[in-house]
């Protein structure tokens, strides 16, 4: 299966004081399209310091990342961002759409920044509402939406671009158990549309989306359980 | 990014109203301040703006005075000397006499008498300042002419054929100007004689002699030659004597610093009313700023999304701003408070609101530029 991103031996430190903080060891894997991959870890394990290297949102303190067989080495913030726009979907775990914006508009966002004209991107938008059957909902604010419509508007904006590389941060963290179905259902269903999933979370009920599940404890990264909890 | 921009500032619409009143208030006492002070310096040279410039384009004064409104008295003879000056077509005795002048009810004020000589009138009044009754009035036996606005004043009426008393002198009120006023002081114009007589002013001195300049003359080099021929006189243009008295004025009675200093405090507060208030609506936005930097907007993108939502703000509070302005303005008028915006104020009122608005919003945005994408996970 072709490569969407990769991490080669990337690793991450923070400076506090004289304290360094180990976020991430040095971490290689790959995310491959048509492919769910789980990251599952306790809290502070850094899953997402692993999601935001390969979100390109945070620079690796070694090693490298790699998206869409470009490297993130020595980009700029401005070209960052370009490759997060391009190549990159973001569904968090707060939803995050914008408040200001109904749902249809929220959606709009990152063809409007692409320089999509507005009438193209509001098409597009309302395709992929209904993707997500959200298409009754879309000149609803944010706030009248309950948090699993809340996460299929996020997940509408996430792959309106049509991105390689869907990132999801705990995605079903604030959802109830119908919800949690729903939206990992639609994510199952996109990884199968020549897309790589990958979602962050705690919740070892998600495993039976999963094409694939990485492991991460103390900035440690692996293909197994280490520890007992992983295996409740 | 207009539509986004009007999207987050009607979403928060609490502060946005804040930073609009906010934009409404200074921008209103700005131009309020800025309307009492060009009223304030329109009455400081009101001496030469209600004489006839077009004719009397050069005055001649004793060479100590800087205030058109205080003249010294200059022997009458100069009038003739100086129409010997080449480049002078022809001259005109101006006398400024304070006289008392008492109503029929009782009431007294002090005016100052300016006459001038028919049919010309250079003294004053222009004529398209004049609101009820025709020049040539003036010539009628006891005639004078007194301002509308001044009845407030007065506290009398001053309707054409009004009784009052100059200096114990009957005289009648046979011209009404309308905002021909001085500063400090009313106006009654007059023949020159009649100044003479009424304001007990010597028959051979004169205040200040208007000198017009033959066609096809530099008025530069004709007042340079009065200047350097007449001893112990100073000519002026007469826009250039006018500009002394105001600034004259303007700081000697500390007007300019007292309307300076509450313009400038009026800039400052509302920079920094508007820019916390546009400071803090950031701080309330800034999760969906970290959003939009997250999913691939650059930091110039958001930092236009701000810089847009002060511009919109600073149009919609600077053209409210401007409809109570002119509010007040009308409002005014009526009380004899005559404002007046020039293009050039209103331009600079607008760059004002920009600078406020505009200015205030890099609060918001040097806190923006400084939140990283990644914290939004």
């Amino acid at each position: 299966m072709e490569i969407v991103a990769s991490v080669a031996n990337a690793s991450k430190e923070y400076k506090t004081g004289d304290t360094i903080i180990t976020a991430l060891q040095p971490t290689t894997c790959d995310f491959k399209k048509n492919e769910l991959t789980l990251i599952i870890g306790p809290s502070g394990s850094g899953k997402t310091t692993l999601l935001s290297l390969l979100g390109c949102v945070i620079f690796p303190t070694t090693g490298q990342v790699t998206i869409c067989g470009q490297s993130t080495q020595g980009l700029s913030q401005r070209q960052l961002a370009q490759v997060r726009l391009k190549n990159i979907g973001f569904v968090f775990q707060g939803f995050n759409l914008l408040a200001p914006l109904n749902a249809l508009e929220n959606v709009m966002q990152p063809l409007l920044l692409l320089g999509i004209p507005r009438k193209e991107a509001k098409e597009r938008a309302k395709e992929a509402l209904k993707k997500v059957t959200m298409q009754d909902r879309m000149s609803n604010l944010p706030k009248m939406l309950s948090g699993g419509q809340k996460q299929r508007v996020a997940i509408a904006r996430a792959l309106v671009t049509n991105p390689s590389l869907m990132l999801c941060d705990e995605p079903t963290a604030a959802l109830d158990i119908k919800s949690v179905a729903i939206v990992m259902e639609e994510l199952k269903m996109l990884s199968t549309t020549s897309k790589s999933v990958a979602v962050v979370t705690h919740d070892l009920r998600l495993k039976q989306f999963a094409d694939r599940i990485i492991y991460v404890n103390n900035g440690a990264v692996s293909n197994e359980p280490k520890e007992e909890e992983f295996i409740h | 990014m207009l539509k986004t921009a009007f999207k987050f500032i009607k979403y928060d619409r609490a502060k946005s109203i804040g930073v609009v009143v906010g934009i409404l208030i200074s921008i209103f006492l700005i131009g309020q301040q800025i309307g009492i002070l060009g009223f304030l310096t329109g009455l400081m040279g009101g001496i030469i703006d209600n004489s006839r410039a077009d004719i009397g384009q050069i005055w001649v004064t004793d060479n100590i005075t800087q205030n058109a409104n205080q003249l010294t008295q200059l022997d009458a003879r100069l009038v003739q000397e100086i129409r010997s000056i080449e480049g002078v077509e022809n001259t005109f005795a101006v006398v400024a006499a304070n006289s008392i002048v008492k109503f029929e009810n009782g009431k007294t004020a002090t005016v100052t008498i300016i006459g001038s000589k028919a049919p010309m009138f250079v003294g004053g009044p222009n004529p398209y300042k004049i609101n009820k009754g025709k020049l040539h009035n003036l010539l009628l036996d006891k005639a004078i002419g007194a301002e509308f606005f001044d009845k407030k004043t007065f506290e009398n009426d001053v309707e054409i054929g009004k009784r009052i008393e100059i200096n114990g002198k009957e005289a009648f009120i046979q011209l009404q100007t309308k905002n021909a006023r001085g500063f400090g002081g009313s106006f009654f114009f007059t023949t020159l004689s009649k100044a003479r007589y009424y304001g007990n002013f010597p028959p051979n001195k004169v205040s200040a002699i208007a000198v017009q300049v033959k066609p096809g003359y530099d008025l530069t080099k004709v007042v340079k030659r009065i200047n350097t021929t007449i001893f112990g006189v100073r000519a002026w243009e007469a826009k250039e004597l006018k500009k002394t008295t105001i600034r004259f004025l303007t700081f000697s009675s500390n007007i300019g610093t007292s309307i300076g200093s509450l313009v400038i405090f009026a800039i400052i507060s509302g920079f920094f009313i508007i820019g916390l208030t546009l400071y803090s609506s950031a701080l309330d936005r800034i999760k969906d700023y970290g959003t939009l930097k997250a999913i691939g907007a650059t930091d110039g993108y958001v930092r236009n999304l701000i810089l847009l939502q002060s511009v919109i703000f600073a149009l919609v509070g600077f053209s409210l701003a401007f409809l109570v302005l002119m509010g007040f303005k009308n409002g005014v008028q009526r009380s004899g408070l005559v404002i007046n915006y020039s293009l050039l104020e209103v331009a600079g009122l607008f760059f004002i609101t920009v600078f406020i608005s505009v200015g205030g919003s890099f609060f918001a945005i040097k806190k923006i530029n400084s939140v990283e994408p990644a914290s939004v996970f």
